[in-house]
């Protein structure tokens, strides 16, 4: 009897849908109006845009292996989301610069994180959480208590609202949806993602083959970056507001959402797929808490608990003896 | 001649940079504070420092086996909620001596916790003592969900004011922690920590107990970060979820300053102690260079990510020299 | 003191390779006993399964007659079992004195470590070797700072520390030089007098004649013939080694040399690494040149200078043109390629596919987005090419045999139509049938104008492929042998430095 395998994006859809079954039998669920579903789970897909938008520099740094993460894209995304908030003020014509902006900013962040762990031997961990506290400092510069700024109807339009009224998805799933295809284009039908795969699975033999193994790092982080900073752009036009913490809490889901989708947190393996997958998830796990009405420390310790186990089964080393 | 002499110092005792450091932040310290030596000004800064400098001490004990602790923040944290929910302000000493012992206790589980995980099931350290950061933290907020709370005020001026033999009391502490340090580090558990953080797979062949010492440097910080909150709780007099999330990266940059390599292997507590106390006057400088209070974060953070920067920009420069 | 050490029948597999399917040895007090076997045999498996490393997956330890079973390291080390490692089992940032006593350090009082003791039985132990060391050797030296014969030194005081029954000697005089190993064998003599068993894991058949009471010879795992060094010779020793239809027999033949054209293809002048000491040498377009000499000798940082990734001082050049190449991109666009002797932790991405293994250093010719059908093309071509025997492009190369994992290594380099092949150790580890596949592959290559320079650990290979063999020895060519005078003898004597310049 042949072994059925399915693919860990696949399994992480099947236990969203799951979820999603689940939350419908809570008090507050759709219980069996396909309606109230059905608009539940659009909702549910539209917050999990953002996510899914801030979990892909995660997906790349952990795939380049060596303990690759970024703990800087929280406070980057905030950082983004201020920047284009002020920039823009209300104005059409701005749109454009702002998203410039943010990635150019969102890929000098991360292009310094890069620096510090190829150059400086800094472990990507220490690197990118040090990196998080420079960019909040920056951001209490710019913000000073308040800021000034507004969204512009544009933005507010291409993200948060539907694409007609004929067809009731809002505009955010279809930019994640064409986002997805190219984050798949790039890590499966490009040179730079195929070097990514060679480098997190083996530095030395990518190396003997020919990748330029510091330019990969370096072109991956700052990579990393200037997507956050695209995720700050989005947030920002699907809210309308910006605060101190508006980045953050993305953090800490982004990289189970990535883990979830069956990429190896020690690299060389997964998909973006898979982390739309989890982000999917993530969300859902989040909502099903805001509708039992549990606190902000029990989503934490439930975040906690999931990444642990997720190790647990999926990210075991070598034992000691063989 | 003399500059590879002075190397080669550098390289047997790598705390002699901490001890450089520590002096000349001292020396500014003094210039910006002229009556810092004053009996109470002396002891008024240690005791800020005192938390840091217990939290460190389990940190570079960590870090020596090769591995890292992300969760001390979050330990501490726990303490404190516990401590301020439980003593409450009008509790009586005896209350508080409990708990105390309580949450020694809860340190030492959680440390076992992140140990079990990392020296057993073999997950990677980083991920692991993140995920379970989350798991404290979380625990700590849905334990104390909004500031408040506290310990009875006469032991917070116990805290406060303890100077026996006109020493700040932290002064002893510390002399009690280095005096455990040299003796642990001259027993054949000190070797067994050098080793399994210098090659663990050369420890396991050579018949040192690699997952009983991995296990037991995390039950260490454990305790370490259970005594820094503890510490920290006494010194604030109140409790606060979100306490300890500072903490954590003082921790790691304090052992990087210290001249302990991040690898694990080579190092000491002295060193590390020595970076806490740097840091801690490094703080106050800024806080004393009349930076305006928007800026000081960015300054601080920023001086964080120099420090741990610094031993790879040295080791730049070295090897271009070689 | 135990008296006796029984394996039987020992069974043990790393995931799908078997490593052992029948290993057996016999041990005795006041006997050395030379565990022999080429490479890829299992006697360094063995050696680990007796001192508790590694798990038996089936068969039996009995330890004067009864039955034991180790659960660790430590455990062996109760039951006086040593041993001195082939991969260093030294702490680097420890000292010399801290690596020989961990774990069994001489407490004081107070259960600290009494350094007055620790320091007078290191110098007592240190003093064994006395005299064949270059400088003095202090008990505080940090073991990172010494050279690899003295590390090697350290790791035979430390076994020898605890004063086993049983010493087991796995590869320990590779570093070693003749000093060092005849002092070593003085010793070894006077452990066996006192009623130690030593176990002497080796194939270095000049040391095992000269040391050995019994031998125990293992091939693919099995343990083949087992007895007294006194009723046997080299030649016999050496057939129990090897398999019967000696793929060695095949040699070019004609076909060496004729086809070498005199145009000069590679050049080496006054090369210089870490562990080379100035090398001069040529290959000619067309030439198979050999690489010998004992393992360690800077045969790897010669190839690896010439790729690209290890820095040099010297000057190599290509069909006349100086080059200097900072990383293996450089080299590859100038059609060299490598082939490097780990596969495992340098050829291959292991948990990727095939086609991503062989296409890894081309991917760029295929344009953006990568044309996959071309590609796949491509890699079934030179698969095919190959005679590569695999489930299909999309497996990973995990799933692969040894032999054929090899092929993709070669085959992501052949795909590239390369100038100049260099090669590692290509055939460790392979079997026979691919070994006989790849000698006609190289012979092709040679034809059609290629330049290859081959190190081998193999000197029957190196006999039956290369037009000329140049043997390094302490980083430094020691000789040349061509035609008449590319003998096994010559080659052996070569690598143990005997030779010198011209040959015999």
């Amino acid at each position: 009897m042949k072994r059925i395998s399915i693919s860990p994006p696949v399994a992480a859809l099947l236990l969203a849908v799951i979820l999603f079954l689940l939350s419908g039998f809570l008090p507050n669920g759709f219980g069996s109006d396909l309606a109230v579903a059905q608009s539940q789970a659009t909702n549910i897909l539209r917050l999990a845009v953002f996510l899914g938008v801030i979990a892909a520099g995660q997906t790349l740094v952990i795939i380049s292996g060596s303990e690759g993460i970024d703990l800087s894209s929280g406070s980057v995304v905030t950082l983004t989301a201020i920047l284009t908030y002020v920039i823009v003020k209300g104005q059409d014509e701005k749109v454009l610069l702002a998203l410039l902006v943010s990635l150019a900013v969102g890929g000098l962040i991360g292009l310094l994180n890069g620096a510090g762990i190829t150059f400086l031997k800094i472990s990507p961990f220490v690197m990118t959480l040090g990196m998080s506290g420079v960019v909040t400092g920056a951001i209490l510069i710019i913000n000073h208590g308040n800021v000034s700024g507004k969204v512009a109807p544009v933005m507010a339009r291409l993200i948060a609202r539907p694409l007609s009224t004929s067809i009731p998805i809002p505009n955010a799933i279809i930019i994640w949806l064409i986002f997805g295809v190219l984050m798949w284009l790039l890590l499966e039908r490009t040179t730079f993602g195929k070097n990514l795969f060679a480098l997190g699975v083996n530095r030395v033999t990518a190396r003997l083959s020919g990748v330029n193994v510091t330019g990969m790092n370096l072109a991956t982080y700052a990579l990393a970056g200037a997507l956050a900073g695209f995720g700050g752009f989005l947030l920002v036009g699907n809210t309308g507001v910006v605060f101190i913490n508006l980045g953050q809490p993305f953090l800490f889901p982004s990289i189970a959402a990535v883990a979830v989708g069956g990429t190896l947190l020690s690299g060389g393996k997964g998909s973006y797929w898979g982390s739309m997958a989890g982000a999917i998830v993530l969300t859902l796990i989040t909502s099903l808490l805001t509708t039992m009405q549990m606190p902000d420390s029990v989503r934490r310790m439930v975040l906690g608990a999931t990444l642990l186990i997720l190790i647990s089964i999926y990210g075991r080393q070598q034992a000691l003896r063989q | 001649m003399r500059r590879s002499h002075l190397n080669a110092l550098a390289a047997r005792h790598p705390a002699l940079f901490a001890l450089a450091l520590l002096v000349i932040s001292l020396l500014i310290n003094v210039i910006l504070q002229p009556n810092m030596f004053a009996r109470d000004t002396l002891n008024s800064n240690m005791r800020v420092f005192l938390p840091s400098i217990l939290l460190t001490a389990g940190q570079a004990i960590v870090i020596l086996g090769g591995g890292i602790d992300i969760s001390v923040g979050g330990i501490v944290s726990i303490v404190n909620t516990v401590l301020a929910t439980r003593v409450g302000l009008d509790g009586s000493p005896e209350k508080m001596w409990q708990f105390v012992f309580i949450s020694l206790a809860a340190g030492l589980l959680a440390g076992a916790i992140n140990g079990f995980f990392i020296a057993y099931l073999r997950l990677q350290p980083i991920i692991t003592t993140y995920a379970t950061s989350f798991l404290y933290a979380g625990l700590a907020l849905f334990i104390l969900p909004n500031p408040g709370g506290g310990i009875p005020a006469q032991i917070a001026a116990l805290y406060r004011d303890s100077t026996p033999l006109n020493l700040p009391l932290a002064f002893y502490i510390i002399a009690i922690i280095i005096l455990i340090w040299l003796y642990i580090s001259s027993t054949r558990y000190g070797k067994f920590l050098f080793a399994v953080g210098g090659r663990a797979e050369a420890a396991y062949e050579t018949a040192v107990p690699v997952t009983l010492v991995q296990f037991s440097t995390y039950v260490i910080s454990g305790l370490m970060s259970a005594l820094a909150g503890i510490a920290i709780t006494m010194l604030s007099g109140s409790g606060n979820a979100d306490i300890g999330n500072p903490m954590t990266l003082n921790s790691i940059t304090a052992v990087v300053i210290g001249g302990n390599a991040m690898s694990g292997g080579i190092g000491g507590v002295a060193g590390p102690l020595m970076g806490a106390i740097t840091l801690g006057f490094i703080q106050n400088i800024v806080s004393f260079a009349h930076i305006s209070t928007w800026w000081e974060t960015f300054v601080k953070a920023t001086i964080i990510v120099v420090a741990l920067a610094a031993p790879g920009v040295i080791n730049l420069f070295r090897s271009r020299r070689a | 003191m135990a008296e006796s050490l029984s394996a039987r029948n020992i069974v043990k597999h790393y995931g799908g390779v078997v490593a052992l399917s029948d290993g057996n040895l016999e041990v005795q007090a006041r006997e050395v006993v030379a565990l022999i076997g080429a490479n890829g045999s299992g006697k360094s498996t063995m050696s680990k399964v007796i001192n508790g490393v590694v798990v038996l997956d089936g068969g039996q330890l009995l330890l004067d007659g009864n039955p034991v079973h180790f659960s660790s390291p430590q455990a062996a080390k109760k039951m006086g079992i040593a041993t001195v490692f082939q991969e260093l089992s030294l702490i680097p940032q420890m000292t010399v004195a801290e690596n020989i006593w961990l774990t069994r350090e001489p407490l004081n009082r107070t259960g600290a470590i009494d350094r007055k003791r620790l320091n007078a039985r290191t110098e007592e132990l240190l003093a064994l070797f006395e005299g064949t060391f270059k400088a003095r050797l202090h008990p505080d030296d940090p073991v990172a700072s010494l050279p690899a014969d003295e590390k090697q030194i350290i790791e035979v005081l430390k076994a020898i520390s605890s004063d086993p029954w049983m010493l087991i000697l796995d590869e320990a005089t590779a570093s070693l030089d003749s000093r060092q190993v005849q002092r070593l064998f003085e010793l070894v003599k006077q452990w066996q007098e006192k009623g130690k068993a030593i176990v002497f894991v080796s194939h270095r058949m000049e040391e095992i004649f000269r040391i050995a009471d019994k031998y125990s010879v293992l091939r693919n795992g099995k343990t083949v013939g087992a007895g007294r060094m006194s009723d046997i010779n080299e030649k016999e020793l050496v057939k129990l080694m090897i398999a019967k239809e000696s793929v060695f027999g095949y040699t070019r033949g004609e076909s060496k040399a004729s086809k070498v054209e005199p145009e000069v293809c590679l050049e080496v002048q006054e090369l210089r690494t870490d562990y080379l000491r100035g090398i001069d040498l040529r290959a000619h377009k067309g030439e198979l040149v050999g690489i010998g000499g004992l393992r360690g000798q800077g045969q790897r940082d010669l190839l690896l200078s010439l790729f690209g990734d290890v820095p040099y001082l010297g000057i190599i050049k290509l069909f006349g043109r100086q080059t200097s190449f900072k990383h293996p991109r450089e080299a590859m666009k100038n059609g060299i390629a490598l082939v490097p002797g780990d596969r495992a932790r340098e050829g291959l991405l292991y948990i990727r596919s095939i086609l991503e293994n062989l296409l890894l250093p081309s991917w760029r010719q295929y344009g953006f987005p990568l044309r996959m059908g071309k590609a796949k093309k491509d890699a079934a071509e030179a698969g095919a090419g190959l005679n590569l025997k695999m489930a299909g492009l999309q497996e990973p190369v995990s799933s692969l045999s040894g032999g054929n994992a090899q092929k993709v290594v070669i085959g992501k380099w052949l795909m590239r139509s390369p100038q100049v092949l260099l090669l590692d150790d290509p055939t460790k580890g392979v079997d026979v049938g691919t070994k006989a596949e790849f000698y006609v592959l190289l012979s092709r290559l040679c034809e059609e104008g290629k330049t290859i320079l081959f190190y081998s650990s193999d000197d029957e290979e190196l006999i039956g492929m290369c037009d000329r063999v140049v043997v390094l020895h302490d980083g430094l060519i020691s000789t040349e042998l061509s035609g008449s005078t590319l003998t096994k003898e010559n080659l052996v004597a070569a690598s143990l430095g005997v030779l010198n310049g011209g040959a015999q």
